[in-house]
């Protein structure tokens, strides 16, 4: 789980991990480990999730825990426009370092929209590069599961 | 015809043979097919080669079939596998040594983990009797924590126990394999293998290492997490208690032996762990453990903790503390004992206010003074309020005490007090006598005052020894007064005992005549009367010869009787103390 500060990193693993949401927000310090079976074409893939502290810039970003990773989830804040600049830039951080590796990028707090401020326009900019974006909303849980699913299955045909 | 006879013959024979050769096409004909085969079964017969292949065919499916039907095949192999494996180790043992390892090491410690198991069992029942408080504490924890209470005692005795061990892969910090010793504690293997990593790599990060540094030991309370580090792969151990060092060495030859063993498929790892499935008894013999029961249930009351020290301190400062209030404590009762002992004061109360100690009540003035008293006790005066109100004490001791304050009677006179009766025993002086006689009966506890014994100095210091009109020889008439005072000074004598007595004898004369010829006239009267009582009193008392002439008048002279009084000499009792 990659992404600046306070974009529901943890609030979406404790959504698809124990379908659990709170209001309350806590910062992550390191990182948090977690895990869940996941069904794909047929089998039982176990993903073992690991929820990095988020950080102001790509570069505070400690890559060390990168090392190994087998896909990852850029997570933006939907409502701030800014988080996904910082998402941008941390996959090229990634890329840098751990090579291509399945990703997602996951455009978090889908319930809040009224105060949504990313355009369709760079949406699409983003589809036109290749990425697949999902929305989703830690809080009601849409697309949530689809999110881990859609990186699990792509991970498995790696 | 002989030819055809022979041609006979010969069609004979010819017909003979075409017969046979008729027979042979026939049979080659019936039995072509069947012939080749047969020469081949034959040949399959006689050929041992043949026999082998044939039968390696067939033996495995023919062991499993008869194997089915009954056990004789077994009892049939059996001398011949037990002689084949005889002489497999006679020639090299290592093969099988090999073979059978990986169940050597659970066997073992199955057989091990039984052993002490029981072991648990017989403490369970001699401490089920023993109710020492080491085995009640065990108990409360057992009840506590919901353990069996021979776990209790096997981790109260436990020098150490590797109680997990993982196999992590370096690269993803995903699990290869876990093991985990019984009755451990164990959580998610997956999560905590990657929350190894993840702090291996916190450490890597957050603390400059050198090249090769990595983070080798965890410590979290009684549990210490080694970690063993491989090129492919980590091997983490949680421990209970102290390892020995020698265990380290177990970890790194196991690195050491899956490196070698799985090295290919550590390379290729990519999220299946399964091909290390095999690892299994590698981990196994990685978890140890070492109890050391009787040195642990010797030193476990000796064994320094944080919390023993504190209550030995505790103890200690409570010791001191109730020694000294102890002794507090029986000083003051000592103290307030003594004083209810004393004559002249009354306690009425005792306690403790404010830290401090009181005592309250009556005291007579003349007792003895409390912080006198208290000075043998050892309490500190100051740690003590005392109220006192005055009253004067009735009893025999305090009344002749303060009889003896108000009277203050010379050192000549001895007085006693029987059942309010205050007896003066000794001489006195004539003013003494009259003080005492008005005073004493004014004394609380004196009923009656008796001067029986009491001598009179008036006796001795009152009679005049009147003389003429300028003359120095004593008047018969006063001759009676002189065997008088004989007499008297006499009695004086007896009642004065060791006491120095000295009489002073006075010589006076009246107004008429010089002062010259009045001071030569009383010295006269003086002698006069000195060696009359010397004379009569051979060597006692000492006198002291004063003359006064007319300076020092006993009376102003008006009448003749007064003149008469001033010719006279007066006689004064002295009293010291030393001879």
């Amino acid at each position: 789980m990659l992404g600046t500060f306070a974009v529901g990193k943890t609030s979406l693993v404790r959504r698809f991990v124990e379908s659990i949401y709170s209001d309350k927000y806590h910062t992550t310090v390191g990182v948090k480990i977690d895990k869940k079976m996941v069904p794909v074409n047929g089998s039982e893939l176990m993903l073992v999730l690991w929820d990095i502290e988020g950080t102001e810039s790509e570069h505070e970003m400690r890559t060390s825990y990168l090392r190994g990773a087998g896909g990852y989830l850029l997570v933006a804040d939907g409502t701030r426009q800014d988080t996904l600049y910082k998402a941008i830039a941390l996959q090229e951080r990634v890329k840098e370092t751990i090579g291509a590796v399945p990703f997602l990028l996951l455009m978090n707090k889908a319930d809040l929209t009224d105060e949504w401020s990313i355009s369709e326009r760079e949406t699409t900019a983003l589809h036109e590069k290749g990425w697949e974006v999902i929305q989703t909303s830690a809080k009601s849980g849409f697309g949530v599961e689809n999110a881990f699913h859609s990186l699990a299955k792509r991970m498995a045909e790696a | 015809m002989a030819v055809s006879e022979a041609q006979g013959v010969v069609d004979e024979e010819k017909s003979q043979v075409s017969d046979e050769g008729t027979m042979a096409e026939l049979r080659s004909l019936l039995l072509g097919p069947a012939e080749a085969q047969l020469a081949e079964v034959h040949e399959r017969l006689l050929d041992p080669q043949r026999q082998v292949e044939e039968v390696s065919r067939v033996l495995p499916d023919a062991i499993a079939v008869r194997s089915q039907q009954d056990d004789d095949l077994s009892t049939a192999l059996a001398p011949t596998v037990s002689a084949a494996l005889e002489y497999s180790v006679r020639r090299n043992p290592q093969p099988l040594a090999d073979a059978i390892f990986p169940i050597m090491g659970p066997a073992i410690r199955k057989a091990i983990a039984a052993a002490l198991s029981g072991m648990a069992q017989s403490f369970n029942q001699t401490l089920a009797h023993s109710m020492s408080a080491r085995g009640l504490a065990w108990r409360w924890e057992a009840l506590r924590t919901g353990r069996p209470f021979s776990e209790v005692v096997l981790l109260h005795t436990l020098l150490f126990r590797v109680e997990q061990v993982f196999l992590i892969h370096q690269e993803t910090g995903l699990l290869l394999r876990h093991v985990s010793a019984a009755n451990a504690d164990v959580q998610d293997a997956d999560m905590v293998s990657g929350m190894l990593t993840a702090i291996q790599d916190f450490v890597r990060d957050s603390f400059t290492t050198r090249q090769g540094e990595q983070l080798d030991t965890l410590q979290v309370g009684e549990l210490t997490v080694w970690i063993e580090q491989g090129p492919q792969a980590i091997l983490a151990g949680v421990i209970r208690g102290n390892a020995p060092q020698q265990l380290r060495e177990v970890f790194v030859e196991t690195v050491e032996k899956i490196h070698l063993q799985y090295g290919t498929a550590l390379k290729k790892f990519s999220g299946d762990a399964s091909p290390f499935v095999g690892t299994q008894p590698l981990l196994e013999e990685c978890l140890q453990s070492g109890y050391d029961l009787e040195h642990q249930q010797a030193s476990a009351g000796r064994k320094l903790t944080p919390l023993k020290v504190i209550l030995s301190v505790v103890l200690v400062a409570l010791v001191v503390l109730g020694f000294f209030w102890l002794r507090d404590r029986r000083r003051w009762d000592a103290y307030v004992d003594k004083l209810r002992a004393e004559p002249g004061i009354v306690v009425t109360d005792t306690g403790k206010q404010g830290g401090k100690h009181f005592v309250s009540g009556l005291r007579d003035p003349l007792s003895r003074d409390p912080a006198i008293i208290i000075q043998d006790t050892g309490l500190d005066a100051q740690s003590v309020t005392e109220r006192w109100q005055p009253f004067q004490a009735l009893t025999p001791d305090f009344v002749l005490a303060r009889a003896r304050k108000s009277l203050e009677p010379p050192t000549s006179v001895r007085l006693n007090l029987n059942d309010g009766l205050l007896e003066a025993e000794g001489f006195a002086s004539h003013q003494w006598v009259v003080e005492t006689r008005r005073v004493a009966r004014l004394l609380p506890g004196v009923s009656q005052f008796r001067e029986d014994k009491l001598f009179d100095l008036e006796r001795i210091e009152n009679p005049l020894l009147m003389f003429d009109v300028n003359q120095a020889q004593i008047r018969s008439d006063q001759q009676e007064k002189l065997s008088q005072l004989v007499a008297d000074i006499t009695h004086l004598r007896q009642l004065a005992g060791e006491k120095k007595i000295t009489l002073e004898i006075t010589g006076h004369a009246d107004g008429s005549g010089t002062e010259t010829q009045n001071s030569t006239l009383s010295q006269g009267r003086a002698e006069t009367v000195a060696a009359a009582l010397k004379t009569n009193l051979p060597a006692w008392p000492n006198m002291a010869i004063a003359t006064v002439g007319s300076k020092e008048k006993l009376r102003e002279e008006v009448t003749e009787a007064d003149r008469a009084t001033n010719r006279s000499v007066t006689l004064k009792v002295i009293v010291s103390n030393t001879n």
